[in-house]
Order: structure tokens, then sequence, then C-alpha cells
């Protein structure tokens, strides 16, 4: 267990190291220069240098990868190219946004998908089992940003109803997360459907049955639980989709997370912050993928007990 | 699983699939042919876009930026779908947008698909080291955040190209086609076809090409659909970003964000390209639908399952496990079946805890009504065990599932009366019937591992049942499901409610079934083949404790076999079953000794006994079950009877009394024939 445990947290350490050392050689050499991005075109070539020296991109690459990682260890992600604000302050107040934002369509998902799911598998085939489906097929070809456009226009500047960009207050977090959530829920919806149409008719349903257990305890118990582990797995398989959903819905609401700050970072060419983001996102990613884990073991005891 | 379904199915699966297929497969269809109609139509657009496109995409006329569409009043079919903020026409654009967009997606396609083909091939076909390093791989790519890599990549290159996008979204893909083409060609590989080529030598490159692949094409059409429909929202998204295409490209997801800028003034800008990128995926989606209908043959495969063989679970640690079929049915001899009978008294017919009165059970399938049970009658007296015995499809589970209310849908009750202690079962409310199952009426299964759920304790399963029958604390269910488990011979019941299903063996699974069902002290127990899937030994331990705790108790049971030697041993009466009716039904003891029904004889001359010398043949019976949809008139049994009649293929028997309290479904008992003597 222990040795299962140190091998997942090695490979979790250098997933994150290959995807923070892949973005370093990406930004320096395919990038372009950031001293000449970061003063106005026909500054005099002293100055253009003097810059190199202050963000150290004078340096030799791989002299400058080794001080990268030495001042990562030490908790240091230096400071932005333009405002030489520490990278690390911007990147933790922007961390929780995104998460809150994440966590929050998950759960919308993950409900979105047990009331449809558990609806459409009530009659198979029947008329509402036929509008889930359809409402499924439907959110699967919605992309995320055109969504979040259309909601903000009906529900923002039509209705008045939430406000249409920026993080003011739990109702500004309503469009945000629907446009999240939404996207995410016909694969689980299926999942769902499939879940409690099998369990049905599994053996042990018709025997719980038999026991004398009541309709609404054999689904919100007994099936439920059999169909939030697939959701789970799908939850963990789908993380790398709600990170680039993330992405996207942070710029279309003007979301202060790390998504965002991502993309400003890379319009400015500001390594020292790309970095940062992608670090930060990048142990996210795997912590969650760890989570996901945990739950489906805490959850299944065939895998829990099969294991130890 | 018990008979029930595989009965229905087993009746004529071909027909029955069919049913299923136009039903519910139309409905796809249709949607498969709007989908493809759409994807077609799309596609043509796209390879067609240079002279389809009323205007040149990239042609700007800022004398006329941001006109309105047609239906708008002040729109004009020359631009008809409108201009944008450089006053491009937006018709020209989206259809140029729709062929970068699937030219980007399938070229992504065709690079994620071959690279997984490839992987997939070798990973499955050489296995070993190579397979585990290939799955290894494949399981980094999908912990890492490739999509964050993507953005930060494509966000920095100077100087994008098409074909950078291409990669990028492209070369994820692999890992997906590598898994499933893997277990396509492991699954292959083992097939009977293939070993036998490999025996005889067939070079390794010509099985590949020769079994493996065509199988492996049928999977891979469907997951490329799909892909798409997935890379075209991903390359719009990236596109919207500022990360996708150059802008000298049209693109849906850059209409949409440049759209976006005059939100207010000109909506349709943002609301066209969305439409357009949901339109495309929706068609490619019930595209790969339909195209999983057409080449996946295990979607076509209906939900029944079907039960062909019935295998021993893990056997009991304490016994030996090689049991064939003949020992088992040995272990019982008949001629006990005397001493059996003799020691309980059949009870006395007017204290009846149970009146099954000519019930009929019908399965309603597309185009054809199965009837699994066809006028059904018998009593079950209070403290007594009946047997029912038949083979499968006989109707025997059906019966017994119909008494707990518990038929699968789509089959119901159709007539007849089910009086238990005086009410009638078909007709109380589901409330009223949910709280007699478990607590007066209780049934075994015969899988019990399967019959226990197996994502929760036993423990947690037994207090949930055992709560459910009164208001009890925890502690209080604890310790009754304690006691119930020590009353069925477990040791040490601590360990076993602590424990998962999947841990105990089939044996112990269907104590603690039993325990869970005398629990509650039922009034009656329906035991529906409950040793079938056990070995012999355990077999007999399991009935014996069962038999003491019905008798402690007083509860009635309703002892469901194929095995007419168990009911000899176990039962106090008996009812032959066979295509939905009984045949035969009297006191076990003379059922046994005096069969009258052909079938209940044959039936007994199939047992193997100790008694005969090594080398007698046991006798089989010719022919099989009829079609249950279409039995024919007269008797059931008479395409298989070796004393048919002519009256037998016209007319169905009666059930004519043959003794006191026995009777038999026979033209031969016939009371104008009776006098003709035993045949």
């Amino acid at each position: 267990m222990i040795v299962r445990l140190a091998f997942r947290l090695a490979q979790m350490l250098f997933v994150i190291l290959a995807v923070v050392t892949i973005a370093f050689f990406v930004l320096r050499i395919a990038a372009g220069d950031p001293a000449r991005l970061v003063n106005p075109p026909g500054t005099p070539e002293e100055i253009i240098t003097q810059t190199r020296r202050r963000l150290g991109t004078d340096q030799p690459l791989l002299g400058q990868y080794v001080t990268f990682l030495g001042n990562l260890i030490r908790g240091d992600l230096g400071t932005t190219f333009r405002g030489s604000l520490p990278v690390r302050d911007a990147v933790l107040a922007a961390l929780p946004n995104t998460l809150a934002l994440a966590g929050l369509a998950v759960l919308a998902a993950a409900g979105i998908a047990l009331v449809l799911g558990a609806l459409a598998a009530w009659r198979p085939n029947g008329s509402l089992d036929r509008t889930v489906l359809g409402y499924s097929a439907l959110a699967q070809a919605t992309p995320a940003f055109w969504l979040g456009l259309v909601l903000v226009m009906f529900f923002s500047l039509e209705l008045r109803w939430f406000p249409a960009i920026d993080m003011t207050g739990p109702r500004s977090f309503v469009l945000p997360v629907v446009t999240l959530a939404v996207t995410l829920s016909p694969i689980l919806v299926r999942t769902v459907r499939q879940s409690f149409i099998e369990t049905q008719g599994e053996d042990f349903f018709r025997a719980a049955r038999a026991r004398g257990l009541g309709e609404v305890r054999l689904f919100t118990v007994h099936a439920l639980k059999m169909a939030s582990l697939p959701v789970i797995t799908l939850i963990g398989l789908q993380l790398g989709f709600l990170l680039a959903g993330a992405v996207v819905v942070e710029a279309i609401f003007n979301w202060p997370g790390i998504g965002k700050l991502i993309l400003d970072a890379l319009g400015s060419r500001d390594f020292p912050m790309i970095q940062g983001g992608v670090l930060v996102a990048a142990i996210a990613f795997v912590v969650l993928n760890f989570v996901v884990d945990l739950l489906y073991r805490l959850l299944d005891p065939r895998v829990r007990v099969g294991a130890s | 699983m018990s008979d029930a379904l595989p009965a229905v199915e087993a009746a004529a699966p071909a027909p029955a699939r069919r049913g299923r297929f136009t039903v519910r497969a139309l409905a796809r269809r249709r949607a498969a042919v709007i989908g493809s109609t759409g994807l077609v139509l799309i596609a043509g657009l796209a390879v067609f876009a240079p002279w389809v496109a009323p205007h040149d995409p990239a042609a700007q006329d800022l004398g006329n930026i941001l006109a309105p569409p047609f239906w708008d009043s002040a729109g004009s079919w020359e631009h008809a779908l409108g201009t944008d903020a450089l006053g491009r026409d937006t018709a020209s654009r989206l259809i140029h947008g729709a062929r970068n967009s699937l030219m980007i997606s399938f070229a992504a396609m065709l690079i994620g698909s071959l690279l997984g083909l490839a992987a997939g091939i070798v990973s499955g076909f050489f296995g070993g080291k190579v397979d585990t390093a290939t799955m290894r791989l494949g399981e980094i790519q999908l912990a890492f955040p490739f999509i964050l890599l993507a953005i930060a990549i494509l966000g920095v290159i100077p100087g994008r190209t098409p074909l950078h996008l291409i990669l990028v979204l492209g070369i994820p893909g692999w890992i997906v086609y590598a898994r499933v083409v893997r277990s396509r060609v492991l699954a292959e590989r083992e097939r009977d076809h293939v070993r036998a080529a490999a025996a005889l030598g067939a070079r390794r490159s010509r099985q590949l090409f020769r079994y493996v692949l065509p199988s492996v094409w049928q999977v891979v059409p469907v997951i490329a659909m799909l892909d798409i429909g997935f890379l075209v929202i991903m390359e719009s998204m990236l596109s919207f970003l500022g990360l996708g295409l150059p802008p000298r490209f049209p693109s849906w997801g850059a209409m949409l964000a440049e759209g976006r800028r005059n939100m207010v003034i000109s909506p349709w800008l943002s609301i066209l390209p969305g439409l357009a990128i949901m339109l495309t995926v929706l068609s490619v989606n019930l595209t790969a639908d339909g195209l999983a209908d057409v080449f996946d043959p295990k979607l076509r495969k209906g939900t029944f399952r079907r039960t062909v063989l019935r295998l021993p679970e893990r056997a009991e640690p304490d016994t030996a496990n090689d049991h064939g079929a003949a020992t088992r049915r040995a272990a019982a001899p008949p001629q006990r079946s005397v001493e059996a009978g003799a020691r309980h008294a059949p009870a006395a017919s007017g204290s009846a805890l149970l009146r099954v009165r000519d019930l009929k059970v019908e399965f309603p399938l597309p185009g054809r009504t199965i009837k699994a049970v066809r006028g059904v009658s018998f009593d079950l007296g209070r403290g007594e065990t009946l047997g029912i015995v038949g083979e499968s499809g006989s109707g025997k589970s059906v019966t017994a599932l119909s008494i707990g209310q518990l038929l699968d849908s789509p089959g119901r009750v159709t007539g007849g009366q089910i009086l238990f202690d005086g009410q009638d079962l078909t007709r109380i409310s589901d409330r009223a019937m949910a709280a007699l199952r478990g607590r007066r009426i209780a049934m075994i299964f015969q899988n019990p591992t399967a019959s226990l759920s197996p994502v929760f304790s036993i423990g947690f399963q037994m207090r949930e049942a055992i709560r459910r029958h009164g208001r009890l604390h925890r502690e209080e269910a604890s310790r009754i499901a304690h006691d119930s488990l020590w009353a069925v011979g477990i040791g040490d019941p601590d360990r076993v409610l602590g424990q998962y299903p999947f841990q105990l063996s089939g044996g112990m699974n269907q104590r603690v079934m039993i325990a869970m069902a005398m629990a509650a002290r039922p009034d009656l127990l329906i035991a529906d083949e409950p040793t079938t899937a056990l070995d012999v030994t355990t077999q007999a331990q399991i009935l014996e404790r069962l038999r003491d705790l019905v008798q402690a108790e007083g509860t009635s049971l309703i002892f469901i076999t194929h095995d007419i030697a168990l009911v000899a041993e176990h039962a106090d009466r008996v009812v032959v079953m066979y295509a939905g009716q009984i045949c035969e039904s009297g006191p076990t003891e003379q059922v046994i000794s005096e069969p009258r029904h052909p079938y209940t004889r044959a039936l007994l001359e199939s047992v193997p006994r100790p008694d005969l010398p090594a080398g007698v043949r046991l006798e089989a019976i010719p022919g099989e079950l009829p079609d249950p949809a279409s039995i024919p008139d007269g008797c059931p049994f008479a395409p298989r009877c070796p004393h048919v009649m002519d009256v037998c293929r016209t007319v169905n028997p009666d059930q004519f009394p043959v003794a006191p309290d026995h009777r038999a479904a026979c033209h031969l008992w016939s009371p104008d024939r009776t006098r003709a003597g035993t045949p």
C-alpha cells in the first residue's frame, strides 16, 4: 500500500515536472525574445540588453532552467516581466476562483446527470427518456464558448438577471457554472441512465426488492451507488476537458482564474506568469486525478478490498 | 438469474430480437439518416466551398458593415446572412469555416487514428513488454494535462500554421484508438480460427491482416466519427481563444470571437457560427450512432441475458471441487424419498396459506406474446413444503416470481388469482405488496453471489433488510443479523458481516441469503433453484439447514428445482410443470413411486441411481420444449410423448384425478379411458 502510494506520488511529481519543463523550453525556444516584446519597438539595443539582464534571459538556456528549478523548490516562481509582481501571489490569488468555478460545475453536472439519468432510466424508450437523450445529444454538440455567449445575451443583456462578466458575488457564478456544467453533462447523463437501466436488471436489485425494500430506497441507495462509480471514473477522465472548458469560460466571463491568467500572460509573453499558471494548473490537475482515484477506491469495495 | 428471462428468450431468440430491432432501432435509424444526410450536406459545402460560397470570404466592403441577414427588415439577399464588422459576407465565411474546420478535424483524426491503430495492433499482437510499455505510456498521457500544454504551445509559437494545429489536436487522440484496437486484437487472437492458423504455422503478419484487421475495422470508424465531432469543437475552441487557425483562414471559433464584439447590435454574428458547430457535431454524432448500429454487432444483441451454462461457483473451502452432475444427483437417491415424504404429513387443504388459481403470465413482446404460465393452480398449507419441478422454460420460476410480484418487465399476470392468507396478490397495491415482501413472503434465488449487491457489505445489506421489518436500532439489527447467520451454520458471523459478497463463496452467500430471508420469520419462503449453482456437498448441507430452519419456524416453503431427486428428498408435495402448465401434482411419495404422467416418468428415469449397475443407460427425453409463443393445441408434451394418441394432438387434457389428492394432466387418465388400464 505504502509502495503504491509512493509510486503514485512519484508519478504525480514526474507529470508536474514534465509539464513545467516542456512549457519552459517551448517558451524559451519558440516564443521569441521577451526583452523586445516588453520594450516598445525602436528601443535602443543597450536598453534591450539591460532588459535581458534584468529578466535573466541573457543566461544560457540550461542555466536559466537550473535557476528556475532551484527557485521553484524554494517556492519562488519569480516576478512578472511587466509589473514585477511576484508570480506566486498572482497565481495563488487566481487558483481559488478557478477551483470554485470548476468544483461547482462538476457538482452541478453530476447533479444534472443523476437526476436526468434516473428519470430517463425510469421508462427506457419512453417520452421522458427520449427527451433526456435529446438533451444529451444537443449538449454534446454545444461548444462551451457559444453557450456562454448565448446565456449572456439572454440572461444578462436581455433579462438582466445575472451579471455578464466578472466575479462580483454569488449571482455572478450562475452563468459560468451553468455553461461549464451543461457542456460536461451529456456523457455523464448517458452513463447514469445506462447504469440505472443495467442495475434494474441485476439479480441483486430484484433480490433487494424481494427483501421488501421500497422503490425509493432501491433507487436512492442501491442504484445510485452503482451509478456513482462510472460517474466518478468519467469525471476523472474529463478533467482535461474540464480544464479546457474552464479556460474558455474564464475568457468569456472575464473570470479572474488561472485560465484567464495564462491567456493574458500568453498575450504579453510574460514567461514567469505563463510558467506559474501552467505549474499550478498541472498540480491541480494531477491532485484532482488522485482525489478521483481515492474516491473511487472509497466507494467501490471491489477495488478497495481486492487491492489490500 | 433464475430461468424466467432466458425462458422468454430461449423461446425463439431471433424473432424476439428482430422485434426489438424494429421498434427501438427505427427511431435510432431515423436519427442516423438525418445525421448522415446533414453530414453529407455540410461536407459537400466544405469540399466545394470555393464554388458554392457566394462571395470571397476575405473580400471586405467597409461601406456595408454589419449588414443584417435576410429575415431582418433591413436585410437583403445579396448578403443572405449579413456581413461582419469588415463587411465580409457571413454566409461565405461560414461555408469556408466548414471547409477549414472539417479539414483540420479530419486530418487530426487521421493522425491520431493511424498512430493509435499501429500502437494498438502492435501492443495487442506482440503482448508482453511491448504491450506494457505502450499501455503505460497511454496511462501517463491520460494523467497529463495535455490541453494546458497545447494552449501554452499554440499561444507562443510564432507564425502558427494549420499544421501545428493538426498535430496538437491529433496526436493526443492515439490512446483512445490504441486501447480499443488492442482489446479487439486480444479478443480476436484467442478465437479458434486464428489459433488454428497459428498452429498450422501461418505467418504472423498474414494472420494479422487476414483475421484480425477485419474485426478491428468494425470499431475504428465509429470512434473516428465521434473523434471528429470532438475535434470540431476543440478546433473552434482554440480558434475562439485566438490560438487556432491564423486569421487569414475563416474559422467558426474565430468568427464567434469577432462577432462577440458586436454582440448587442449584431447578435447573429455570434449565434450563426455556434449553430454551424452544433449542427455539424450533431450530424457527426448521429452518424456515429448509426455506424455503431451497423458495425458493432454487440450493440444489436438484446438486453436479454442468456444463461446457457450454469457453472458451479467457487467451491466451499472444505469440499473437494470435482463433482459431476451425475454424482450430484446420486447424492439424493430417490428411494430415500419415501421416508422423507412420510416424515411430515401433508397439511390439510383447509388451512392453505397460499392458493394459486388458474394463474396466467404473459410476456408481450413486439409482434408476439410469450405465454410463460398457462393456467396453474395449486395450494400450499402452513408449514408445508411444496416442490415445483420442471425444465428451464417450464414456467416454474415465472410462477414463483409472480407470487412475489417480481416479474421483469414486460411480464405480467394476465389471469387467475394468487390468494395469500386470503388476499389476492394480483390485485393489491404496490405499497401493500412491498410491505409483504421480505416480511411475510421471502425469496431466495439461484445465484446467491449476484443476489447481493457488490458494493455494500453483508452487514449493511442484512441490517437494511432487518430494519425494514421493524423499527429497530442499528445495534439491535446487528444482533439479529449475527444470530441469523449463526443459525444458518456460519461459525464467525462478525467476520462475515464485515465482508463483501465477492469475498465469500457461493455457498456462504446462499447461507447469508437464507439468514436474511429467515430473519424476518416469514410465513412463506420461496426458494428458486437455491443450490443449482453450488457444488454437491454444499448443496446437501445448505438444503439440510434450510429444512431444519423451515421446520423449526413452521414456515411454508416453495422449493423450485429442475432436479426431481431433490424434490423427492425435501418436499411434502410436488408439482411437475411443463410448458407453463402443471402435468402432475400430488404427495411426493406417491408421485415418485407411482408417476402417472409420461413426463414425470421420463424425468424420474433420467435420474442416475447408485443401485443401478454401471453402464446402464439413462433415458434422455427426446425432443425439446415447445415454443412458448406458439404452443400448439393439444397436450404440450405430445410431440415428445412415447404414448401419444390422436386426441393428445388436438385437446389439451384436464387435470384428471388418478388417486386421492393426486392428479395428472394426461389423456391416459381421462375418465373415458381409465378402465383401459395403465399403459
